[in-house]
């Protein structure tokens, strides 16, 4: 019943590209991924990756700068890119006429980025990304404690120690000679897969993604980062302060990395305990005890390991205790009685529905099959994925919750600054 | 080839493809019905996903809050799914999910709205969920007591936020107490603490009838009996007369600056806030286009001189708010802290700027191209089609506006975006409202010639 159709080659060089026709609108969309995520990066150039997606729109030698989103915007597409810890991708949608464009613009930056950029486009986004920092972590409420929940779970050996964001000092430090050898490391058509969606010809979309992508030359796939599972030695707990109205606890466990064995129980079991009006925290702390304005659960799955996170906001006047106590309560009866029946099919069927969602729109189904490609090598991942739901059954929840629970875990309290809205926050540790 | 020797491109990549002509959009037709009770239905089937998407939009908002009870119709919104029918609270929502059915129920500015997705065999039994919900919710006192609560923390902890408090304290300055636009859609802790369940009832009484809304629904659905289901699940709900909306009050002077102190803020947000234009505007379409130009899109003048050139920030633009009552205006960017002065001086720039420049073809071109894919792209999806056509619905406007909103695109001239630009866009007889760290911006602000700022709270009130 979820099922995207498309077909698939590889070209000589080694960039697999997905087709996927849907002529319901004259749109095409383009949806490249990259190998290569903040996990990727080197201790001193945190954030580069990311850093580096920016500067992936500052010109090529065929189209220097502004050109990639003049182009685009003066026809009516538009495009962007995000970085994770595990991939970076970028996308462009418009007007069907534009599939040769975004082709070309795409195969330009992979082909020469390296040979055009300069120090001036690296400070400019250097201070771009600064702001985003700013406006996505600093200023914003609780952002800060975000940004410490990696450098605590992880080692400063394992990759997902920092945020992808970065430091500033490491963004400071980037140079264009990183940039260069970076590029030569990762953008290679072999790490890549391309995905094109939409309203185009298959056999005409081939003929020009072999012009414009299958001159580049054939370069071996770079190696991936293979560090061994992190484990918590012993329970972390941490107080930040910043501001904000509300203290808010949070609760980390690692937990079985994105598609493996448990993965999906623990998806189950997050939206069991913490997703939405019909989950239990919600049930006994917000809706019962009324000592919390907000609750949740997920699990955050990723290629080298994924964490298990858990929550809650306190009301005004009640001690942050009251809800570390209550959630505690939750998870032990959760852990030895597992989920009802109808519980399990509850958060089945809710995450199915949000399957459908993804595959209503163009670019995300576009995304879907890139990303299924990135995991496990086969764009029609959706039917595995799928079906490792309805596997699940509640003595797996259970079973698998049980086993996170009992890991060493981070308890982390976000308070609000002693002297009011006065002070810039800090972020104070108490170990 | 050793990795530092630059490739040597094929003659194909040497200059931009041609791109063909735009192709033309065919918007959906809609099929339309009216119900026994008035209720007007809209409908397009698509069979993309297993999906159907629903949206009810009634003809009333936070506008019809009154000044004493702001947050009336939101709050109304976030209680009709507080059990309805035989269910309590909790019950109605684990039903919901049994079905993977997201009910949304919303408040904006003009209007209410119920959202509904669900996969397409869950579809009727999701119906008769919302019907409890329109017809028959709970309403009940207790319930109502532990949702304003909820509610009166979430005003609290939306002091925390800097863009949400930019926007508050936008509304409030230049509509004013007394206009319906001034009011936060979902109040402050003095009006929502008044308002009492009755109130509520009261509301939900008064505006949520078949006659006051339009019923979109897009996807999957069963094209043979949705009218048939449609009248089992709602025919019974009655109509009845609804209250004309207040009159519009005049704007109040608008101060030249206002400044909420965030101490030790490290980014400043910036708003330009003037007056707008309606939804009915006939200008709409030109200004759309004037928009796309100067701040609605990447390569916008703002976005480019602010993010691109000067690195200020994370990005810059500008939005007109078109509304049943003329709306706003407003430019916006949240900067380093210790550039705020120099982002208003280019704030300045651009936006005096488009009434002295006139509109480059290629300009023109762009905004026409981007606007069309904009209105392509939001009816590429279920729920984009719900959305587009209970909008219409709201404001009364015809099934075809896609089509005339295309159509006026083409005829709008380079006179046109420079005239509605002088008309529009007056940056010196704007309100500047930042939000940041007073002690570190006031100075340069000064520096500027601007005059000393009005200070307001995080609510938007003077101090």
């Amino acid at each position: 019943m979820v099922k995207i159709e498309f077909e698939t080659f590889v070209l000589a060089n080694g960039l697999t590209v997905i087709l996927h026709v849907d002529r319901g609108s004259p749109l095409v969309a383009v949806n490249l991924w990259y190998h290569v995520g903040s996990k990727d990066e080197v201790i001193g150039r945190t954030g580069f990756a990311h850093l580096f997606e920016h500067l992936m729109f500052m010109g090529s030698k065929h189209a220097p700068y502004p050109s990639f989103d003049a182009i685009m915007e003066s026809w009516g597409g538009h495009n962007n890119g995000t970085t994770s810890n595990d991939r970076t991708n970028y996308y462009e949608i418009g007007p069907r006429n534009l599939l040769e464009t975004f082709l070309w613009l795409e195969a330009d930056r992979l082909a020469t980025l390296a040979e055009v950029i300069t120090e001036e486009e690296l400070e400019k986004q250097r201070k771009v990304v600064l702001n985003e920092r700013r406006q996505s972590y600093e200023n914003r409420p609780y952002g800060r404690t975000e940004l410490r929940i990696p450098e605590v779970m992880y080692p400063p050996t394992h990759p997902y120690h920092w945020p992808t964001i970065g430091s500033h000092a490491d963004l400071e430090a980037a140079s264009v000679d990183d940039v260069r050898s970076f590029f030569e490391r990762f953008y290679r058509p072999s790490n890549a897969s391309l995905t094109i969606a939409g309203d185009f010809d298959p056999a005409e979309a081939r003929r020009l993604v072999e012009a414009y992508f299958g001159w580049q030359p054939r370069r071996e796939r770079p190696a991936r980062p293979a560090p061994t599972a992190p484990v918590l030695a012993a329970d972390r707990d941490e107080t930040m302060s910043d501001r904000v109205q509300l203290p808010r606890l949070r609760l980390a466990w690692h937990a079985p990395a994105l598609f493996t064995t448990g993965d999906a129980d623990l998806d189950l079991a997050a939206h069991v305990i913490g997703g939405g009006k019909s989950s239990r925290l919600y049930r006994a702390l917000v809706f019962d005890k009324r000592i919390a304005q907000d609750v949740f659960a997920y699990q955050s799955s990723q290629l080298l390991g994924s964490l298990f996170h858990v929550g809650g906001t306190a009301k005004p006047d009640r001690p942050i205790a009251d809800i570390e106590r209550a959630i505690d309560d939750e998870l032990a009866r959760f852990a030895s009685e597992g989920p009802t029946a109808a519980e399990v099919d509850r958060a089945r069927n809710s995450h199915l529905s949000d399957f459908y969602k993804s595959l209503d729109h163009l670019q995300t189904r576009a995304d879907l099959l890139n990303h299924y490609q990135f995991l496990i090598g086969d764009p029609a991942g959706v039917e595995r994925d799928v079906a490792r739901y309805e596997a699940a059954t509640p003595a797996s929840v259970r079973d698998t919750f049980a086993t996170v629970l009992a890991k060493h875990r981070l308890v982390m309290r976000t308070v609000p600054q002693a002297g009011g809205d006065a002070e810039a926050p800090e972020a104070e540790v108490t170990t | 080839m050793s990795d530092h020797t630059p490739l040597v491109s094929p003659p194909i990549m040497a200059k931009a493809p041609p791109v063909g002509p735009l192709p033309r959009l065919q918007p959906p037709r809609p099929a339309r019905f009216v119900l026994s009770n008035g209720l007007e239905v809209v409908t397009v089937r698509r069979q993309v996903a297993p999906l159907v998407a629903v949206n009810l939009m009634f003809r009333s908002g936070s506008d019809a809050d009154g000044a004493e009870l702001a947050g009336l119709g939101a709050s109304t919104a976030d209680m009709l799914d507080e059990g309805a029918g035989t269910r309590g609270p909790l019950q109605m929502a684990e039903e919901l999910e049994q079905l993977g059915a997201d009910l949304w129920l919303g408040c904006g500015r003009d209007g209410s709205q119920l959202s509904l997705q669900v996969p397409a065999k869950g579809f009727p039994a999701a119906l008769a969920l919302a019907a409890d919900v329109l017809l028959r919710p709970r309403l009940d006192a207790g319930d109502w007591e532990r949702v304003r609560h909820d509610r009166l923390t979430g005003l609290a902890q939306r002091r925390d936020q800097a863009e949400s408090v930019a926007s508050i304290v936008s509304d409030r300055v230049l509509f004013g107490d007394a206009h319906p636009y001034g009011r936060s859609s979902d109040g402050l802790e003095p009006s929502v603490t008044r308002i009492g369940i009755d109130d509520i009832r009261r509301f939900h009484a008064t505006h949520y009838r078949p006659n006051n809304a339009v019923l979109v629904v897009a996807g999957a659905f069963d094209e043979t009996t949705l009218q048939q289901q449609l009248e089992a699940a709602i025919g019974a709900w009655s109509p009845a007369p609804i209250p004309a909306s207040p009159p519009t009050p005049a704007l109040p002077p608008r101060p030249r600056l206002v400044l909420v102190d965030r101490p030790a803020a490290p980014q400043s947000i910036v708003r330009f806030v003037s007056p707008g234009a309606d939804r009915l505007s006939p200008d709409r379409p030109a200004l759309s286009m004037l928009n796309a130009v100067l701040g609605g899109s990447f390569t916008s003048r703002l976005n480019f001189n602010l993010r691109e050139q000067k690195g200020y920030t994370y990005g810059a633009g500008s939005s007109f708010s078109f509304l049943r009552r003329p709306g706003s205006f407003s430019a916006r960017a949240a900067v380093f802290t210790e550039v705020t002065a120099a982002a208003v001086t280019e704030f300045l720039k651009e936006l005096r700027g488009v009434r002295e420049q006139p509109f480059t073809d290629d300009e023109r071109t762009k905004a026409r191209a981007m606007l069309l894919d904009r209105v392509a792209e939001g009816l590429a999806t279920s729920s984009g089609i719900a959305a587009t056509f209970a909008e219409l619905g709201l404001y009364g406007l015809p099934l075809d506006e896609p089509e005339r909103f295309i159509a006026a695109l083409e005829r709008a001239t380079a006179d046109d975006l420079l005239r509605l630009a002088r008309k529009y866009v007056d940056p010196d007889a704007a309100c500047i409202v930042i939000v940041g760290d007073r002690a570190a911006i006031e100075p340069g602000l000064r520096e500027l010639g601007l005059p000393a700022p009005e200070l307001r709270d995080a609510d938007g009130a003077r101090i």
